[in-house]
């Protein structure tokens, strides 16, 4: 499998929505891009706030830029980590990507058998960064789930 | 708009589309603009969904189809100046875009791409039909 088909995206998005709304109790915007960044399919969840929408697309697309979930990216990226990992980096990643780059967590990449990035997931609108009640626990539901179907 | 009756319209797009041979993106936003729905079939190109989106918005917030808002102006030049103003990047004129009402109320908006502008007009005309037809919104309506 080389890309994601809109079929895909829709199982994913679709278990991602369960996990919101059954586990987290938030309503979320969930959004699945393709290996090149570009958007899928976006769902808003009744309530989900207005941004979310951008939100969780910035975070499925930095997902796919980086090869790593945007929590991952957080901690490399944190300028507290001056002298390793990213932290260097981290000042300087502020504003890139034309306004793109989103390294608050609930950003997935998705991978093929070969373990080449094919697309990613993203969600916004738990307010909470970790645990089962997070937005990353809502895009892993969303990546489970495309996985679940391959075996 | 609601999540539920969106996805009910991008299925009812789908299907339409995929009569048509021509792979689109569908978008439905709300009655503000915001996005609730997007969806990108296979085949369709990576523009088609931003465009997708830019032409609800355009019907949401001007509540008029988007091929209609360059008659905003000066009538001597209809819409000009209006596509560079930079308020919002979201500003289309391009046709595809159009206001779903439900009686009096504008509920949100829908707009499709990835035909001529023409087909991309006749699609999202079949889904507003159809909604009318077969009485859509009144399955989706919240009570109270």
């Amino acid at each position: 499998m080389n890309q994601l088909t809109l079929e895909q995206a829709l199982k994913m998005i679709e278990a991602a929505e369960r996990w919101a709304r059954d586990i987290t109790g938030s309503p979320c915007s969930i959004a699945v891009v393709d290996k090149a960044g570009a958007v899928i399919a976006v769902h808003r969840m009744d309530g989900a706030g207005m941004a979310t929408t951008d939100i969780a697309i910035e975070k499925a697309w930095t997902s796919v830029v980086f090869k790593m979930p945007t929590l991952m990216g957080s901690r490399w990226l944190d300028p507290r980590n001056i002298g390793k990992l990213l932290g260097d980096h981290a000042m300087g990643m502020i504003g890139r990507g034309k306004g793109r780059l989103c390294f608050i967590p609930g950003g997935i990449p998705v991978t093929n058998e070969e373990n080449k990035v094919i697309g990613a997931i993203g969600c916004s609108g738990v307010p909470s960064g970790v645990g089962d009640i997070s937005d990353t626990s809502v895009s892993q539901a969303g990546v489970t789930a495309l996985y679940d179907e391959r075996k | 708009m609601n999540l539920e009756l969106a996805k009910r319209l991008l299925k009812i797009g789908a299907a339409e589309a995929k009569n048509m041979g021509k792979p689109c993106s569908i978008a439905l936003v709300d009655e503000n603009g915001w996005l609730v729905a997007l969806h990108r079939m296979d085949g369709a190109t990576i523009p088609t969904a931003e465009i997708a989106r830019d032409k609800a918005w355009t019907a949401a917030v001007f509540r008029r189809p988007s091929s209609e808002v360059s008659a905003y102006g000066d009538p001597r030049a209809p819409g000009f100046g209006l596509n560079a103003q930079n308020w919002n990047d979201r500003l289309t004129t391009i046709p595809g875009g159009f206001p779903i009402w439900d009686g009096d109320l504008m509920i949100g908006a829908i707009g499709a791409c990835g035909a001529t502008p023409e087909e991309d007009v006749f699609l999202c005309q079949e889904i507003i039909e159809k909604i009318f037809r077969d009485k859509i919104i009144l399955e989706f309506k919240e009570v109270g």
